[in-house]
C-alpha cells in the first residue's frame, strides 16, 4: 500500500500559490511528517487528499493511493483514515457502539458488538464499554478515537496536530502507540504537526518551506 | 445601582413575567375539572355528578371522532417529522439552503386559517387544480369526491402536514447548528460513509431527540386545532375538538356538561398523544438500536420535491385568494375570472378597517409583552449573573399552553372570568393572547440564547462593566436579530389565535382570524377570500419589518455566519477587543 502525491499546489481564493509544486511517496508503514508554521497550508493539503471540499481555495494535482488515481473519488470510498486533534467521537453513542459503527459492511450483526468489545478488551479497556463518551478520560477518548479510525480498515492515514491536546505525560506513549499501530498494519501515515517532539526516529519530515524532493531524516 | 435593588427589581420582573404567563393556567385546569364533575353555576348546577360523562360517552359516533382525531394528530405529527428531516437531508448543504432560510420566515408567517381556506380553493371539486385539469385534459368531469371535509380526515391530515414542516425546519436549523453537522460529517465520511447514511444513521437520533419539543407542540396543535379542522375537517363525525365546540356554542344549555367533559377527554387523549410519541422516540433512538451500529446503509429519499410542493402551495395561496376577492364572476371549469370587480372590498372595507386595527393592537401588545416576559424568564434560566431565585423554570411549565389543548383550558379559564363578572373583555383576550403567545416566543429564543457564549459576559464584567449595562451593550446587539425574529413570530401567533378570541372575548371582540373562519364556511368565497388574504398579509407584513431589522442589525457581527469554524479563542479575541473599544469610549 502506498500513497503518492504528484505536483500538488494549492491556491487560495485570490489564486496565488502557497507552495510550489509538492510531491512525494509514502510506502507502507512509513511515516511522513509535514512541518510548518499555521497558515502554510498543511491542513488544507490534508482535506485535499482526504478528498473534502474545500471553501476558499482550489488546488491542481494529482493524488494516487496504491496507484489509483482519488482525484474524482468520492470522500468515503478513499477508504483514508482521518484523526484530528478533538476525538469526535458520537456523543448519543457509547464506546462500544461508537467502535462498532466502524466496522466494516461484511461484519454482520452481533458479530459488531463482539467484535467491538475484543478491541477494547486488547485496549485493556473493557470497563469503558457501556459508558458515553463524556464519562471518559482524554487520553482514553484519543485511544478509542483512534482505534474508531483503525476499526474502518483504511488503506492509509493521515493525521492531523493528533496530540496537541493531550496532557505532556500521556502524550509520549498515545504517540508510540500510534505509530506501533500503524506500522503493524502496514499503512502509510501522513503527519503535519508543529510539534518536533511528534516526528517518530528514523522517519522522513519535510520542513517549511517543502520543496519538490523527498527528505529523509530529521 | 446598589445590588440589593438589583436584586429586587430582578425577582420583581421575574414575578410579574410568572403571574402573567403561567398564572392563567389555574383557573385553567381548576375550572375544567369542576365543570365536567358537573358543578356549572352558569346553568344552576351547584352538585357534583358523572352526567356530564355519561352524556358524553353514550353519543355515537365518539369513538369515530376519537379514532379521526388520533388519525390526524399521529400521521400528521410523524409524516411532517420524516418530511423535515428527508429536506434536511437533501438541502442542507445544498445552495438552496440559503435561499430557503429566507423563504421560511413568509411560509411561516402564513397563519393556518389562511392556509387551510387556500388549500380548499387548491383541492375543492371546483377549485383551482382541478379547473386546471378540466381546461388541459379533455372529458375531465370534477368528481364527486373531495379532498375537502372528507370523512377519513385525509385533507386535514395533509394539510397540518405541510403546513407543520416549515415550522419543524425552522426549529431544525437552530438545533443542527448544536450539533456541529460539519465536523459529524468529516468524520461520518472519513470512516466509509456516504453523506445520506450519515444523515440517516448518524445525525438523525442525534436530532429527534433534540425536537422532541417541536413534535409535542406539532401533535398537540393537530389534535385539538378547531379553526382548521372547521374549515377542511370531517364533519359527520366531526373530529374531538371541533364536537366539544359544537356543544359549546349549541343554542341548547343542556349540552354544556357533555362539552366540558369532552374539553376534560380532550386533555387526556393529549396527554396519551405525548406520552405514545415519547414512546415511540424511545422505542427507536434508546432500546432498539442496533440499526445505528449495523453498517452503512441508507434509504433513497429526496426531500426536495417535497420541498417544491410546499413552497409552491404556500406561494399559490396568496394569488389565489387575490384572484378570488377581485372575482365577479367565476364559473366552474375557468381558470380565471370572467370579470372582476372591486365590488366586495369596496362594500368591506368600513368594517375590514375596524377589525384590522383591532387585530394589530392586540397583536403589538400580546407579542410584545410575551418578548419581554420571555427575555426575563431566558435570562433567569440561562443567563450568566446569578439568578433571583436559585430555582430554574421547567421547559415542559413553560410549553404548557402549547402542548395542551387550547379549548380545555381556555374553557375553565372562560368559567372563571365569568365568575369574576366584570366586562373587561378586551384584558382577558389579550392576558389570553400573552399567555398562548408566549411559548411560542420563548422556543424561538432558546436556541440563540444557548448558543450565546457567556464568556463574552464575563469578559465584559471584568472589564468594569454592571450586569445590566453589560446585557445591554453586549448581549442585546448579538440577540437582536433573533429577538426581531422571535417578535414576528410572537404577533403573527397572536394574529391566529381563534379560540381565546372568540371565547373570552364574549363575541365583542372581532379580529381578522375570527372573521376569517366565520365566512370561509359560508356561502361567498370573495368575502371570505378578502379577510382570509388579510389575515394572512399583516404577519408577513410584520416579518418583513422583521427581517429588514435583523438584517441591519446582524451584519455587524459576523460570528455566526461563517463557515469556517472560528475558535473559541478568535471569537474570544474578536469580541473582546471590541469589548474594550466600548468601555474606553464609556470612559471618555
Amino acid at each position: 500500500m502506498s500513497l503518492t502525491i504528484s505536483d500538488i499546489t494549492i491556491f487560495d481564493h485570490q489564486h496565488k500559490p502557497l507552495f510550489s509544486p509538492l510531491s512525494f511517496t509514502i510506502s507502507a508503514g512509513e511515516i511522513l511528517t509535514l512541518m510548518g508554521p499555521s497558515g502554510c497550508g498543511k491542513s488544507t493539503l490534508l482535506s485535499i487528499i482526504a478528498g473534502h471540499q474545500l471553501h476558499d481555495f482550489s488546488f491542481n494535482g494529482d493524488c494516487f493511493l496504491n496507484d489509483k488515481n482519488i482525484n474524482t473519488v468520492a470522500v468515503e470510498k478513499r477508504n483514508i483514515g482521518l484523526l484530528f486533534q478533538d476525538d469526535l467521537l458520537f456523543p448519543h453513542l457509547n464506546i462500544w457502539e461508537n467502535l462498532a459503527i466502524a466496522l466494516p459492511n461484511h461484519v454482520k450483526g452481533l458479530q459488531r458488538k463482539q467484535q467491538a468489545l475484543a478491541t477494547l478488551g486488547q485496549l485493556n479497556l473493557s470497563a469503558l464499554a457501556d459508558k458515553s463518551p463524556t464519562q471518559i478520560s482524554g487520553g482514553q477518548r484519543a485511544r478509542i478515537s483512534l482505534m474508531r479510525m483503525l476499526l474502518a480498515e483504511p488503506d492509509a492515514i493521515l493525521l492531523d496536530e493528533p496530540f496537541s491536546k493531550l496532557d505532556k505525560s500521556l502524550r509520549a506513549e498515545f504517540r508510540d502507540w500510534v505509530f506501533t499501530e500503524t506500522k503493524a498494519r502496514k499503512l502509510p501515515v501522513l503527519m503535519v504537526t508543529h510539534d518536533n517532539a511528534d516526528i517518530p526516529t528514523g522517519e522522513p519530515c519535510l520542513h517549511w518551506p517543502w520543496s519538490g524532493v523527498n527528505a529523509s531524516g530529521c | 445601582m446598589s445590588t440589593i435593588a438589583q436584586r429586587i427589581g430582578k425577582i420583581t420582573l421575574l414575578i410579574i413575567s410568572l403571574c402573567i404567563c403561567f398564572l392563567p393556567l389555574l383557573p385553567g385546569l381548576i375550572g375544567l375539572f369542576v365543570s365536567a364533575l358537573g358543578y356549572i353555576p352558569a346553568i344552576n348546577q351547584y352538585q357534583f355528578s358523572l352526567t356530564g360523562f355519561n352524556q358524553l360517552f353514550d353519543w355515537p359516533g365518539l369513538s369515530q371522532s376519537i379514532t379521526l382525531s388520533l388519525f390526524v394528530s399521529i400521521g400528521s405529527t410523524l409524516m411532517a417529522a420524516l418530511g423535515c428531516f428527508v429536506i434536511l437531508q437533501s438541502c442542507w448543504q445544498h445552495p438552496i439552503w440559503r435561499k430557503l432560510e429566507l423563504f421560511l420566515s413568509p411560509i411561516l408567517a402564513l397563519p393556518h386559517v389562511a392556509f387551510a381556506i387556500g388549500f380548499a380553493f387548491l383541492f375543492s371539486p371546483s377549485g383551482f387544480i382541478s379547473r386546471l385539469c378540466a381546461q388541459f385534459i379533455d372529458g375531465f368531469t370534477a368528481s364527486n369526491w373531495s379532498l375537502i371535509n372528507d370523512p377519513y380526515a385525509l385533507g386535514l391530515l395533509l394539510a397540518l402536514m405541510l403546513k407543520e414542516i416549515p415550522f419543524l425546519l425552522f426549529m431544525s436549523i437552530a438545533l443542527l447548528k448544536q450539533l456541529n453537522i460539519e465536523q459529524t460529517m468529516i468524520t461520518g465520511r472519513s470512516l466509509g460513509y456516504s453523506s445520506a447514511q450519515v444523515w440517516q444513521k448518524i445525525i438523525f437520533p442525534q436530532w429527534l431527540p433534540k425536537i422532541r419539543f417541536s413534535l409535542f407542540a406539532v401533535a398537540a396543535y393537530s389534535l385539538s386545532v378547531v379553526d382548521v379542522a372547521l374549515v377542511l375537517g370531517p364533519t359527520q363525525p366531526p373530529t374531538v375538538p371541533v364536537l366539544v365546540w359544537q356543544w359549546l356554542n349549541d343554542a341548547d344549555l343542556a349540552t354544556l356538561p357533555k362539552a366540558s367533559a369532552g374539553a376534560v377527554l380532550l386533555l387526556v387523549l393529549c396527554v396519551f398523544l405525548l406520552a405514545l410519541l415519547r414512546a415511540i422516540e424511545w422505542l427507536f433512538i434508546s432500546y432498539h438500536r442496533h440499526w445505528q451500529t449495523r453498517g452503512r446503509f441508507a434509504l433513497p429519499v429526496t426531500g426536495k420535491p417535497l420541498l417544491g410542493l410546499i413552497c409552491s402551495i404556500s406561494f399559490v395561496v396568496i394569488p389565489l385568494l387575490l384572484l378570488w376577492s377581485f372575482a365577479q364572476r367565476w364559473r366552474f371549469p375557468d381558470w380565471l375570472p370572467s370579470r372582476f370587480s372591486l365590488r366586495f372590498w369596496q362594500q368591506e372595507w368600513d368594517y375590514l378597517y375596524d377589525v384590522i386595527c383591532s387585530s394589530t393592537v392586540i397583536a403589538l401588545i400580546s407579542a410584545s409583552l410575551a418578548l419581554l416576559f420571555a427575555i426575563v424568564i431566558h435570562e433567569h434560566n440561562n443567563g450568566s449573573s446569578k439568578p433571583a431565585i436559585p430555582l430554574k423554570i421547567p421547559k415542559l411549565l413553560i410549553l404548557i399552553p402549547m402542548l395542551a389543548p387550547q379549548l380545555s383550558i381556555l374553557f375553565g379559564i372562560q368559567v372563571a372570568t365569568l365568575l369574576t363578572n366584570s366586562s373587561a373583555h378586551m384584558l382577558w383576550v389579550m392576558w389570553a393572547h400573552v399567555f398562548f403567545v408566549f411559548p411560542y416566543i420563548y422556543l424561538a429564543l432558546d436556541g440563540p440564547w444557548r448558543s450565546y457564549d457567556k464568556r463574552l459576559d464575563k469578559v465584559a464584567l471584568s472589564l468594569g462593566m454592571s450586569p445590566l449595562r453589560a446585557w445591554w451593550r453586549i448581549k442585546r446587539p448579538i440577540l437582536l436579530p433573533a429577538i426581531w425574529i422571535a417578535w414576528a413570530l410572537g404577533i403573527s401567533v397572536s394574529l391566529t389565535q381563534y379560540l381565546p378570541t372568540l371565547m373570552l372575548g364574549a363575541g365583542r371582540i372581532a379580529t381578522l382570524t375570527t372573521e376569517a373562519v366565520a365566512l370561509a364556511s359560508g356561502q361567498d368565497r370573495r368575502i371570505g377570500a378578502i379577510y382570509a388574504l388579510l389575515q394572512s398579509l399583516l404577519p408577513v407584513f410584520f416579518y418583513l419589518i422583521a427581517i429588514i431589522a435583523s438584517r441591519k442589525s446582524g451584519h455587524k457581527l459576523s460570528l455566526n455566519r461563517t463557515n469556517s469554524i472560528l475558535s473559541p479563542r478568535a471569537i474570544m479575541k474578536k469580541t473582546s477587543l471590541r469589548i474594550k473599544k466600548l468601555s474606553i469610549n464609556d470612559n471618555e
